[in-house]
């Protein structure tokens, strides 16, 4: 591969992390072009690739027939070669080193704009504290991306907890020619709120003293909250507070852990809840961070008249992780990434770099009456009803 | 490219148990090990006992779950007891013969964390001996129970590839090497490369060492030192025992060397345990090899070869396990050639042949050998000898000059440096004291002839006035000298005539060889008492 087509990413920029080589080599496959990852987690305390970042590259290796110099243990260098997209049938396994959600976030760019549909079993790790939980990707991040344009669904057909893992999911992937921006910029009316506790081979009153925790601290009725016994290999314990409103969905999640109390891990959630009832931002820290790359993924498509391209989201803060992921992203695709300060929270705006051929779409994001919104501003206070 | 990473372990047979599912919640090194986010172990040879099959095939399952990548093979190897020695190490020995290793395309990881002690230290010797050709891999619990956090480590035993441990090895090798040279910082380059062979195989080999080289040129001072430094080392516990081949002759040859017991011969009233017995677990250092007579060579061939002899007059052989360093400044291999040295036993010590250079050849180093003998002097009297610096730059200048034979080496310069510490005012020596020894050493080193000469003329000079000698011819000079100097090493007029006429006496009837010794002496003017009275009582 010559070095002149091949865009050179510097592996150690921002919080540099496992998600530069995740980001870099998803949009590699979207976009056929050849990148080269330099001082992969340079600076970290075993610097380079670990097999959680292998299991997810050889995933995407596979569906687009890549060649990748580099890919070992511990290289600070890689070089992916993408070929064309192959839609289909896939299973990939990775235990516990790495996690089945992001192995999906990896190669999901590529699948939701593929050719063809293709269905997905991936099985290993479905709930570990290092990676979004599959449920956070069910509820939350899945849905936002459907409306985008392509119809992923997936679901859990067994658990896999750390460090037993053994766990199994099941995504199918309908792809859409291309991928419709949006902005959201309120939460809407709020739906629902509720609590969830998965336990499995651990005592239950551990999940009963969760529940007792989040009804008393979130204020939840005996109907909102649930305990979920589960069959798994080896013990797991999780907590999940959820706020649906019209327009999104937010997870706060708790990981029961050993030397930590159930009451701990309820706490932990609780207090999530209530960083995001903060601010009435819509998008909540990992969303950011998760819905970043769809959209500018949109907003790099080719103008046609018809598809809005880009859009807008407010979020309460910016962690670190997702500034790195907007640097990432401005230096990989075509588009502008502009992040406004407003009073309690951030609009960050995702837009195509072609500006002059502005189509209606684009145009209609900046008005609140258009139909082509998904989501439109009504300035109501945020539900206080938690 | 890095190479797949294959592991062998032994399933511990209580860190690795567990059937229910709190299994989870235990550290099982195991199925950790292949847990690891740094280490990736594509293939793991889990050796266990029979009865354990159970288990092994539920880790097997378990590793397959968290590390799919990881292909896992059982083989069931019967220790029988895991604490016995040697059914454990005949039991990995066997299965580490008949794995294919393949050190080309795979790395190997040795598990030492699992299996009993005994189990693991198998395992480390059969690591360390290359029949495991791979690194160790030592893994730990996490810090608490079900916490991750377990943490490995990777062991070479390749000792060289530790900076810290190398340049440790370094400096007692630099010790070595300084105390094969006594301290003494030698510069020859010749020299210097050749005591760090020596110093190696000293510390690696027990075998015959042979040392060649001049008279003089150390030998026997080598020897002492290599033998001490392996007493440091701890590789011998015995003593140094030498001896110098050409004393030994006839009778007590063998029974020096070998011993005898009592009642072997007239006088044997006690056992005696001989040279190489009282080396056991020492240093023998034979001097001058080459002298050893033939039934000596023969009997020192068993020993070394064998570790046994038999001492003379005894019915059993004794063992003796001694290192041999040997001695010569004879070519052997001519010896050899003209059937005095036998040809097995020179290919049995020349294993390790170090040519010790001659003084003359190694000049740079009479410098700091002057300060050693200089110091050895101060040490021994308790005085302390010094060199004016005039003294000292004209001694060196004059002993590294081609004028300074050096023939007997580091005798002759230690023989100076002691005449001159003796004959030197209050301890310093002048350069008036180096002039005098200077000419000392010129007159030891002239050449064989004019010595020779200078002798016959010393001895002519005992019976004759210098005037009558000046009135000899040089024909009958010398051939008078050769005469004196037979009858000086002769009890009688008689057994010196029969010395002298030898060959002619041989066709003569009557040997009146006495009178014939008598006439020439005569026409000199001697008689018999002349030249006896001068014998008997030498100068």
């Amino acid at each position: 591969m010559a070095a002149a087509e091949m865009i050179t990413i510097d592996g150690s920029q921002g919080e540099g992390g496992g998600q530069i080589v995740r980001t870099s080599i998803g949009l590699s496959a979207v976009s056929g072009k050849a990148i080269r990852i330099e001082r992969i987690r340079a600076g970290r305390e075993k610097p380079g690739l670990m097999r959680q970042h292998l299991t997810a590259m050889k995933a995407a290796a596979e569906i687009c027939d890549a060649e990748m110099i580099g890919a070992e243990l511990q290289s600070q260098t890689l070089q992916f070669q993408p070929g064309p997209v192959r839609p289909g049938s896939y299973e990939f396994r990775v235990g516990t080193a790495g996690s089945a959600t992001l192995v999906l976030q990896t190669v999901l760019p590529a699948l939701i704009q593929a050719e063809a549909p293709s269905e997905i079993v991936i099985e290993g790790g479905t709930h570990n504290q290092w990676a979004p939980p599959f449920d956070y990707l069910q509820r939350v991040f899945l849905p936002l991306l459907n409306r985008m344009g392509p119809a992923v669904e997936a679901s859990l057909e067994r658990y896999g907890f750390f460090p037993a893992g053994g766990g199994r999911i099941h995504v199918t992937i309908q792809p859409a020619k291309m991928l419709t921006g949006f902005n959201l910029l309120e939460r809407g009316a709020a739906v629902s709120h509720s609590a969830r506790i998965l336990i499995s081979n651990l005592p239950l009153n551990i999940a009963e003293r969760e529940a007792e925790r989040l009804a008393r601290r979130l204020n939840l009725q005996p109907n909102e909250i649930s305990i979920n016994p589960v069959t798994a290999h080896g013990p797991g314990n999780l907590v999940f507070a959820e706020l649906a409103y019209e327009n999104v969905t937010e997870l706060a999640t708790g990981f029961g852990r050993v030397g930590t109390s159930a009451e701990h891990v309820a706490e932990e959630t609780v207090q999530q809840i209530r960083e995001y009832l903060k601010s009435p931002a819509p998008v909540g820290e990992y969303l950011a961070d998760q819905i970043l790359l769809p959209l500018a993924m949109s907003a790099a498509q080719p103008y046609t008249v018809r598809t809005k391209r880009g859009g807008s989201f407010r979020t309460h803060k910016l962690s670190r992780h997702t500034t790195t992921h907007i640097d990432l992203l401005r230096t990989l695709l075509p588009v502008k990434i502009e992040v406004m300060e407003l009073e309690s929270d951030h609009l960050v705006t995702v837009s195509p770099v072609d500006t002059n051929q502005v189509n209606n779409a684009d145009v209609l994001a900046d008005d609140p009456l258009s139909e082509n919104e998904f989501f439109s501003w009504k300035e109501e206070p945020p539900s206080s009803s938690l | 490219m890095s190479k797949p990473v294959h592991l062998i372990g032994v399933l511990g047979s209580k860190l690795d148990a567990g059937r229910s599912q709190d299994r989870w919640s235990r550290w099982r090194p195991s199925v950790a090990a292949c847990q690891y986010e740094d280490l990736l172990i594509s293939r793991f040879e889990l050796l266990h006992e029979p009865r354990n099959r159970d288990m092994a095939e539920l880790v097997a399952s378990d590793i397959h779950s968290v590390s799919p990548e990881t292909i896992v093979t059982l083989h069931s190897v019967a220790f029988l007891d895991p604490w016995d020695f040697e059914e454990v190490f005949s039991g990995l020995h066997e299965f580490a013969r008949a794995y294919p290793f393949d050190t080309d395309q795979n790395e190997y990881l040795i598990h030492i964390t699992t299996g009993s002690h005994v189990q693991q230290i198998c395992l480390f010797l059969l690591a360390e001996s290359r029949h495991l050709p791979g690194r160790l891999l030592q893994t730990s619990p996490p810090p608490r129970e079900g916490m991750p956090g377990s943490a490995f480590r990777i062991i070479d035993l390749d000792l060289s590839r530790y900076d810290a441990l190398a340049s440790r090895f370094a400096q007692e090798q630099q010790e070595g090497l300084t105390f094969l040279k006594s301290g003494i910082e030698t510069r020859n380059a010749v020299f210097n490369r050749l005591i760090e062979q020596i110093e190696k195989v000293a510390i690696a080999s027990r075998c015959p060492m042979l040392i060649t080289g001049p008279t003089g040129a150390g030998k026997t001072h080598l020897a002492r030192r290599i033998f001490e430094l392996k007493r440091r080392r701890e590789q011998l516990s015995g003593s140094f025992v030498e001896i110098n081949c050409a004393t030994l002759r006839g009778d007590q040859a063998m029974s020096t060397l070998f011993g005898h017991i009592k009642g072997a011969f007239t006088g044997a009233t006690v056992n005696r345990p001989g040279l190489l017995m009282s080396a056991d677990r020492g240093l023998l250092f034979l001097d001058e090899i080459g002298e050893l007579g033939p039934d000596e060579q023969a009997m020192l061939l068993r020993a070394i070869e064998e570790k046994r002899f038999l001492p003379v007059g005894a019915d059993h052989e004794v063992q003796s396990d001694f290192q041999l360093i040997a001695g010569t400044n004879r070519n052997l291999q001519e010896a050899v050639r003209k059937g005095r040295f036998r040809e097995d036993l020179l290919a049995r010590i020349n294993l390790w042949t170090f040519k010790l250079p001659g003084l003359a050849a190694r000049r740079e180093d009479l410098e700091p050998n002057l300060d050693f003998e200089l110091q050895k002097i101060t040490d021994e009297t308790g005085h302390r000898v010094s060199m004016s610096r005039e003294a000292r730059s004209a001694f060196l200048k004059w002993a590294q000059s081609s004028d300074a034979k050096w023939t007997a080496n580091f005798r002759d310069l230690n023989a100076a440096v002691v005449r001159m510490a003796t004959l030197a005012a209050a301890g310093r020596i002048s350069e008036a004291d180096v002039r005098q020894e200077c000419e000392r050493l010129k007159r030891l080193w002239q050449p064989q002839d004019t010595k020779d000469h200078s002798t016959s003329e010393d001895a002519l000079q005992q019976v004759l006035s210098i005037e009558k000698i000046e009135q000899l011819d040089l024909f009958d000079r010398v051939q008078l000298a050769a005469v004196l100097t037979v009858c000086r090493e002769c009890r009688s007029m008689a057994e010196a005539g029969r010395r002298l006429f030898a060959i002619s006496r041989q066709s003569r009837t009557s040997h009146n060889d006495s009178d014939r010794l008598k006439k020439y002496l005569a026409r000199f003017g001697l008689g018999w008492d002349d030249i006896h009275f001068e014998a008997d009582s030498p100068s």
